[in-house]
Order: C-alpha cells, then structure tokens, then sequence
C-alpha cells in the first residue's frame, strides 16, 4: 500500500515535471515563431481596434436625396424644409424633372428621390389624402431605413398639426387627445444609439479569440508535421506520452489567452466606448471555459492542417459562416434547425451569445446556463479529441521521420 | 510532364499539382459551394418571421387585450409570453428568449376613457440590431394603427363615414417603393456580396499558395525553364487552370442566385458573367502582387486574410461607405469587392446602363493588369530569391 502510493506520487511528480517542461518549451516556441506571433498577438492587438475605426460614426446620418417637387406650394415647400432638417436625410438637389432624378440615382449622387405629386396641397386642402412619393436605392437597408423614417417622421408630425387646424377645438389638450389618444415611448435596451459598432464589435471579438487560436495552433502544429518533427516534442523520446503533450501546450495557449482576454474583452470595449455592463465574476466565469474549447477545439481542428501555412487557406474564410450562424446578426430564431444544431460545435455560436448577454446586456451567469454547460462539454469533449489527434500525428510524424532517415 | 514545354505543358502540369492536394479541391470546389448553400439556406425565409416578444400587461382589460392582439396579427412579431413584472421581462430578454418587450403600466385603459393620453412603452433588444429594429419599424405602424383605430372609433360616433375618418387621421401618406428589392429580402441583400467576399478570399489565397509553393518547394526554376524563362508564359500558364475552375465555380453561383432563387437580376446574363470574370481576375492579380512584394508564403497569406477579411467591412454593403472616416473611403478603392459590390449594384439590382459603373470597371480592369507590371520582380524572385519559412 504505502509502496503504491510512494510510486504513485513519484509518477505524478514526473508528470507534473513533464507538462511544466512542455509548456517551457511550447511557450519559447511560441516567442520566436514570428508567424505564431502574428496570430496569437498582432491580431488580437490590431484587428479590435481597426473594426472599431471603420464603425467609428456607428450610425448613417444626411443620406443624400432629390426632391422632385411638382407641386411647389408652401405646403410641399414645408414637407421638404423638415425632411431635410432631420439628422437622418439630407436634400441635395430639387428639381421638377422625374427624370433628372432619375439620372442623378443613377449616378450614385442620390439614394431616394422624394416626389411630391401635382396636386399635393390641393388634396389637402381639399381634405382627402395626398401621396408622397419616396424611392430607395436598396443597394443598402441603412440609406432606406433612414429616408423612410425621416419621411415618416415628418408626415406623421404634419397630419397631426392638419387635424389640429381642422379640429378647431378650444383648448390644444383637445386637440392632443383628439389625434393621438395614446402615447407610445420606444426604449432601445443595450444599444441606446442603434450603433453598428456596439452590436458587432462584440461578436467580432469573441470570435477573434477563437479564429486565432485555429489558425496559430494550426501552424505550430503544421511546422512540426512537415518537418516530421512532431514526436520531438515529448520528454521521453521512446515513450508515448500524449496527456502530458497535450495539458502542457493547453496550458501554454491559455496563458496566452489569459492576456489576450484582458486585452479584448476589457480594455477595447472602454477604449472604444461599447456598451459594457458586466458582472466581473460572471464574466469571468464564462469567459474560462470559453478559452479552454476554443484551444482544444483549434487543438482537434489542427488534423487538418499538414504545412505550416495552409492553416490559412482552410480557417480564416469560416469566420464569416460562424459569425453568421451565432445569430448576432441575422436573428437567431430564424437560423433553421439544422445549422443551429451543427453550430453547437463550434465554440464561438456560444461564445459569443453568452459574452453579448452578459457584456452588453447584464445577463448574469445563471441567465447563459445553457451556454456555459455547453461550452464545459466542449471542454471534455474536444480535450478528449485532442488527445486522439496528438495521439494521432505523433504517430505520423515517427513514421515520416523513419522513412526520411 | 517535362517533355513538353510551352504554356500547355505548364498547364497540364498546374492541372497535376492541384490534383496532387486536396487543399486545392477544398478551397477551390468543396468550400465556396458549402458555403453558398450554407448562407442561402442559412437565410431562407429572406425576412425573419415570428420573433418573439414578450408582454407585461399591468392593465388587463378588454382594451388593453385588443391592442396586444392587433399586435399579434403583425407577420414579424409574436407575442409568445406574459410576464408579471418589466424586471422579469427584462431578465427574459437577457436569457435570450424574447426580443422585445410591450408594457402597459396599471390604468391604462380608465386614463384613456379620461382623455389623459395614457402612455405604454416598447422595450427592443438593440444589441442585436436587425431584429431590434425589424421590431421597431413593426412597433410604428402600429402605434399609428391603434392610434387611428382608437380615433375612428370616436369619429364613427360622431357620424363621420370611414374613408372621411382615414382622410381626417392621415392627410399625408408616405407611399414608399423600395426599388428592386420590395420584399426588403435580406437574403438578396447580403449573399450578393458576402458569397464573392468568400470565394475573393479563396482565390486570394490559392493564388499565393500555388506560386508560394514553387518557391517554398524550389520548383521555382523548373517551372520558369518550361516557359524558357518567360515569366508571361509561365504565370500565364499556371494561373488560367485556377481561372477557368473558379470562373467555373463563380457561374455556379450565378446560376443558383439569379435561376434557381430567383434573385432580382435585371442585367441580363452576360453582365453577370462579365462581371464573375472580371471578379475572378482581379482575385488572383492581388494574390500575384502579395506573393510577388511579400515573396514569403506566410507574410503573403497573412497579407491575403487581412485583405480578405476587412473587404466585407470596407466594401460597404452593411455600413455605408459614406459614414466611414475620409481616409477609409479612399481606401476602400483598393480593394476589389468594393467594385464588384458598387457593379452589383449598378448592373444586377438595379439594371442601369453599364457607362454608370465605368469607374469600377476601370478599377477592376486595372486590377487585372497589375501583374504585368510586376512580372519582371516575380522572376527574379522566383530565380535568386532564399526562401525564409
């Protein structure tokens, strides 16, 4: 009895030993492979912050528009004053020709033309209705959100001083409660601006984290597959010892991702602004096994790469079908079973939905239940697979490096 | 293969190396088509239906449930819970499950019978921004409806008929034609553009990878001697077997988008076509110009996922170009799916006149004769150049 326990402390020693050594030599590994580096640093460090540049102004603000006034009367003339008072459109030319506007849409000076018939002011005043007319360019929803907002802004407000002027009631609180009986308050939760940069720089950092770890795992692990010298990693040349291999590297990676984390998740978004309203534990909490499957899944997905740089053909072009399919952008209700089902394995479609709630929207741990569980299960599972394809290359790589003797 | 020189024993050598990899078969084939019906199914139904939303309704009264029930009818808004408290509501949206919640504080319907314009309030998820404001645009119509069905009620009894009521409550009517997209369908909206984003990125990297390769391998100089150390021929040579696979791969594309999924496509075909070709060659002149500045297959493949990766922000077809910072506009110029976006655009949306896009065209052209400018530079590097891994 004491002799097995006296072997079995000598044995975890040298396994504790062993996976320090490893996670020694895989960190100085890390340090001089320049091409690693540019992975697992530069672009964590650099990328954030260019994302957030390009999504500076977060919203569209003065889209150009025509304005083909057929009417010109005070009314009409009124109509356009307001719509182009708003911070959203901006009118750029009036013109009487439909097909000057047309040619100027065509030229990309415009994005909507604003037509307002003949007999605008005519119908009004005839009491019946009158049309406006409003043309988008749909090359982007953003230009057709903004025209037909500000147009319906302004026609709202104007039937409303119309009924007014109809009504002639005595006291204007009648004539509030004639037109408008109810009153309506929109919150925008989490997002108070509508910004773009506040709903996908988010997403965009989560996944950072998981792409460059696909990418820089699958180059160290391409290097040593080429060069058949992947066995070389172990401490005991004669002896398998993929565990120990595999919990060293691991150990090295989460390291890294440790600063990385900090850097992505905490200090971006204050740098830029973004809403950010986390509780720390919680978002620590998550944040753990988030980084452990995403190392050990780019750990499994680094079989698929034999050169050192092929890893970039295969992973960088998937980062779009994983933001995607996380359903950030386009909603996750409407994602259809079976990609929401496959999406489960990937790290990042749970990543990110947990990191969105709990950053953006102050959801606490218990909220993202299912995702933190999810995400331990990746854990275990992909540690497990990870093992089986080191397990795997170191195989390989004795068998390559015989034949190249 | 070494007996025959010329363009066509290169050729039928590149047509050997992309068989003898399977790296080649899954960027060139097996990726851009999984991820073309990746995204069109992935988007489907084009405008996301029945989102749920929640209701916190502290009134309850016949009113208030009619209100809630006209909200019900809309096609993008289901009310799927109710719940005793705006905190509890909230604590649904940050578990995910709704996104969007109604609220009708206590009175609501005694201060409306009163005239006191009774207020209630319509709490969106805006961090996620195309259901937040899908939503949003839902909750306005309806405002203006309940608004208006509450006024024709008191117009009715004062004996006014329902078209002079709907003439009284809405003088102005804004009548809105979203030009060759109505359905606001957000599937033609983004695979238009994210789909040769993708395959931009692909033949990017192809590109670098095959002439990277030479170099890596040190098969550099037996590949010029074929074309008697003519870098023309040689890059000729190795480069029109990607473009005919990808122009191939590109059609598809075309053919599944605009013939099967009927997306709008008022160019007509050999616009389209044109348009794939020029979008193809542009591709790999950039992926010429990387590997020939960035002689390194790293540096250059780096240089290539960069490129790749920031072209669907700086293309602008989610954000507008125009909201970019002055310095981003000129630069996003430079990059290829820019011009073919603003084509797209131009052509297959909208169905202008081609002399409207020439700028692109020129651009895109430009593109494609890059190459030849650096194709002295390629040779030497192919012929004296150490490689550095």
């Amino acid at each position: 009895m004491m002799r097995k326990l006296k072997e079995f402390n000598q044995l975890s020693g040298e396994a504790a030993r062993d996976v320090f050594f490893i996670w020694r030599n895989e960190l100085r590994r890390v340090v001089h492979d320049q091409g690693v580096l540019i992975f697992f640093i530069l672009v964590p460090l650099l990328y954030p912050m260019l994302y957030a540049f390009i999504y500076t102004e977060e919203t569209v603000r003065e889209v150009p528009a025509v304005v083909v006034d057929r009417s010109g009367t005070a009314l009409s003339r009124e109509f356009v004053r307001r719509v182009d008072a708003t911070a959203d459109v901006r009118v750029v030319a009036r013109t009487g020709n439909m097909d000057e506007a047309k040619e100027m849409m065509r030229r990309a000076e415009v994005y909507g033309i604003i037509c307002l018939p003949e007999d605008f002011s005519r119908e009004v005043h005839r009491q019946e209705q009158a049309y406006v007319s409003l043309y988008c360019d749909m090359s982007g929803l953003l230009y057709y959100k903004a025209l037909l907002l500000a147009c319906t802004e302004v026609s709202l407000e104007m039937n409303t001083e119309l009924q007014v002027e109809r009504l002639g009631n005595s006291t204007s609180r009648q004539d509030e409660v004639a037109t408008s009986p109810l009153q309506y308050e929109d919150v925008a939760l989490f997002n108070p601006q509508n910004g773009f940069a506040s709903f996908l720089l988010p997403a965009v950092l989560m996944l950072v984290i998981q792409q460059t770890l696909l990418l820089g795992v699958g180059m160290i692990n391409g290097t040593a597959r080429e060069r058949a010298t992947f066995h070389t990693q172990l401490i005991h040349a004669g002896r398998r010892g993929t565990l120990r291999l595999v919990a060293g590297k691991a150990f090295c990676y989460f390291l890294v991702y440790v600063l990385v984390c900090l850097w992505t998740l905490v200090v971006v978004p204050r740098l830029f602004g973004l809403v950010q309203i986390p509780q720390a534990f919680d978002l620590l909490a998550f944040v753990i096994p988030y980084v452990l499957a995403c190392i050990f899944f780019a750990m499994t997905c680094s079989l698929l790469i034999c050169q050192r740089e092929t890893c970039m053909p295969v992973f960088v072009f998937t980062s779009l079908p994983f933001l995607f399919v996380s359903g950030i952008s386009w909603p996750g209700v409407a994602v259809p079973d079976f990609w929401r089902i496959l999406s489960y394995l990937v790290p990042s479609t749970l990543g990110i939905n947990g990191f969105v709630r709990i950053n953006t929207q102050g959801a606490l741990l218990e909220d993202v239940a299912f995702e933190y569980i999810v995400l331990w299960i990746q854990t275990g599972f992909y540690f497990l697979t990870a093992c089986a394809a080191y397990y795997y290359m170191i195989g390989e790589s004795r068998k390559k490096a015989m034949t190249l003797n | 293969m070494q007996a025959s020189h010329g363009i066509f024993g290169i050729m039928v050598r590149e047509f050997h190396r992309l068989l003898s990899r399977p790296l080649y078969l899954f960027c060139m084939v097996v990726a851009p088509l999984t991820c073309c019906l990746f995204f069109t199914t992935l988007m489907d139904n084009g405008l996301p239906q029945n989102m749920p939303v929640g209701v916190v309704d502290d009134d309850n009264t016949s009113t208030t449930r009619e209100v809630l029930r006209n909200m019900d009818a809309f096609s993008q808004v289901e009310l799927t819970a109710s719940y005793e408290s705006v905190s509890s509501a909230r604590r649904a949206m940050q578990q995910g499950r709704i996104y969007a919640f109604y609220y009708i504080p206590k009175g609501t319907t005694d201060e409306l019978l009163a005239g006191r314009r009774p207020k209630v309030s319509f709490y969106t998820n805006n961090s996620l921004l195309i259901a937040g404001s899908l939503i949003y645009r839902d909750l306005r119509t309806m405002s203006v409806l309940a608004n208006a069905s509450v006024g024709l009620e008191t117009l009715r009894a004062k004996g006014v008929t329902d078209p002079m009521a709907m003439t009284f409550l809405q003088p102005i009517v804004i009548d809105t034609h979203p030009l060759s997209n109505p359905w606001l369908n957000y599937s033609v909206y983004l695979n238009n553009t994210i789909l040769p984003g993708i395959l931009m990125i692909l033949i990017f990297m192809i590109t670098v990878y095959s002439i990277g390769s030479e170099l890596k391998e040190g098969t550099g100089r037996a590949w010029l001697a074929m074309a008697d150390n003519d870098m023309l021929v040689a890059a000729a040579g190795k480069l029109l077997p990607h473009t005919a696979i990808f122009f191939v791969v590109a059609s598809l594309y075309d053919l599944y988008l605009y013939g099967v999924l009927s997306f709008p496509c008022h160019s007509g075909i050999l616009p389209l076509l044109l348009a794939s070709l020029l979008m193809v060659l542009a591709s790999q002149a950039f992926g010429v110009l990387f590997i020939t500045v960035l002689p390194t297959l790293r540096l250059a493949l780096s240089a290539c996922s960069l490129w790749g990766v920031v072209s669907f922000s700086i293309s602008g077809f989610s954000f507008p170009v125009m909201a970019m910072h002055p310095s981003l506009q000129l630069l996003s110029n430079l990059f290829p799916l820019r011009h073919y976006f603003l084509i797209y655009i131009n052509q297959t949306l909208n169905g202008y006149p081609m002399v409207y896009a020439w700028k692109s065209y020129v651009m895109l052209l430009c593109f494609v004769l890059l190459p030849l400018l650096l194709l002295k530079r390629l040779r030497t590097v192919m012929l004296n150049y150490d490689y550095i891994p």
